[in-house]
């Protein structure tokens, strides 16, 4: 019953964010987050038709549809990042090094995990292990944006702000449910998964109800080399500070 | 272990969207640094004559001279309550070098990677030196820090001793030959 009801709710929703979404043209200005919600809603007709088909169906349906939804939302992250950053090319640069080490060592992990493997491929992981796999690489690199956001106070509107911390919880969330299940059944994290899903679609209606302008930072015309003389600038004032403490300290 | 490092990359990932959908987390910032007396965040730091005061124990001991138990206790409080102020005064000033650092460097077409991460480390340090300093002053009090920190610098001078040895014959050897 419960399970039905989020179900229900979710669809519903999902189908106002999208009329939405085309009402205040916000579709056009974030494509692959409508896409995404788009997908969602196809995703759960073909999941509801192949259940009332047959079991065995309705398992392959819905593990293919969870890796594309996966991999639709990772260029969520993508979208939030080269929108977010547009106007930023420093910050832009230290995302993309930041990103490209996330999924370094993800797919470090990919390797060891193959290799430990007795048939060299990983043939013996469940979908279940490889969600499990993936989401935290997904965790890993929002994680990573959100922390460059706050360390560089980038502006952010309030659409964006709503897609990221909406999909953001959503796979926090999954990736603790994921920790906690070992296979598909209608526990406690179950419905905690679906629920989390509803509150970050709650969220994105509230958030994308209309569109709202990324608030602009000021421009600020820089010359060849200036980076280097702040960087070196705070550089010696983070070292004065350090040599200040200590002297203040040992008097 | 895979499953643990998962778990907390979850639970740090929502912990910081929950700062960061409360718009308390810039609210915060400013709160701490106008609950400052004004013009502090922007003073200059304290003079090493005044700060050297603080942390000495010159004063104290002049105090406890006088045996008087009420004016050593309010010597004590009134030397912490200094200390702290300066304290946060110096993580306030760091604060604000990391943050102009921050609004400057993230519009440079040619920001770099390691200076950034370089500079986030020297920062980090800082603070995490400061947050010590607090609450060691909370438990110790600032006249006991200047003893502190030497009994560290003895301690790591030893340390940095027994290391060189146990510092193998030939590596000893090689290294002197390259010098």
């Amino acid at each position: 019953m419960l399970a039905q009801l989020i179900w229900w709710s979710s669809i519903a929703l999902e189908m106002v964010l999208l009329v939405r979404g085309f009402y205040s043209r916000l579709a056009y200005r974030l494509p692959v987050f409508y896409s995404y919600i788009a997908f969602v809603i196809l995703q759960e007709i073909a999941r509801f038709l192949a259940f009332r088909w047959s079991n065995g169906v309705y398992k392959n349906v819905y593990w293919l549809t969870e890796f594309l939804g996966l991999a639709i939302g990772s260029l969520i992250v993508f979208e939030i990042y080269k929108v977010s950053l547009a106007a930023y090319p420093g910050t832009a640069r230290m995302a993309r090094n930041v990103l490209a080490f996330v999924f370094v060592i993800a797919l470090t992990k990919g390797i060891a995990v193959a290799t430990a493997s007795p048939t060299g491929s990983p043939v013996g992981s469940t979908a279940l292990e490889i969600e499990r796999a993936l989401r935290a690489v997904q965790a890993a690199a929002i994680l990573a944006l959100v922390v460059l956001f706050l360390l560089y106070s980038i502006p952010f509107g309030r659409n964006l702000r709503g897609i990221l911390i909406g999909y953001g919880s959503f796979v926090g969330v999954r990736v603790i449910c994921l920790a906690f299940v070992s296979q598909l059944t209608h526990n406690f994290w179950f419905y905690a998964y679906s629920a989390s899903y509803l509150a970050a679609l709650s969220l994105w209606l509230v958030h994308l109800w209309s569109y709202e302008p990324i608030p602009q930072a000021k421009v600020s015309v820089q010359l060849e080399g200036e980076y280097l003389r702040i960087a070196a600038t705070t550089r010696r004032h983070l070292q004065d500070t350090r040599a200040y403490l200590r002297k203040a300290v040992r008097s | 272990m895979m499953e643990l490092l998962s778990l907390s990359a979850g639970v740090v990932l929502l912990v910081l969207l929950i700062a960061f959908a409360s718009k308390r987390w810039a609210a915060a910032r400013d709160m701490r640094e106008s609950a400052l007396p004004i013009g502090e965040a922007d003073a200059e730091p304290c003079p090493e004559v005044f700060v050297s005061r603080v942390f000495s124990r010159g004063d104290w001991e002049f105090v406890h001279s006088l045996r008087s138990e009420g004016i050593s206790k309010l010597f004590d409080r009134e030397r912490k309550k200094v200390a702290l102020l300066w304290v946060r005064q110096t993580s306030v000033m760091i604060r604000k070098a990391m943050r102009e650092h921050a609004s400057a460097a993230r519009q440079s077409e040619n920001l770099q990677f390691s200076t950034e991460i370089s500079i986030l480390a020297q920062f980090l340090t800082l603070i995490v030196v400061c947050g010590i300093l607090s609450v060691a002053i909370q438990m110790v009090g600032p006249l006991f820090l200047g003893g502190l920190a030497r009994f560290a610098q003895r301690l790591s001078r030893r340390v940095a001793k027994v290391q060189e040895s146990l510092q193998p014959a030939p590596l000893v050897k090689t290294a002197g030959r390259i010098a």
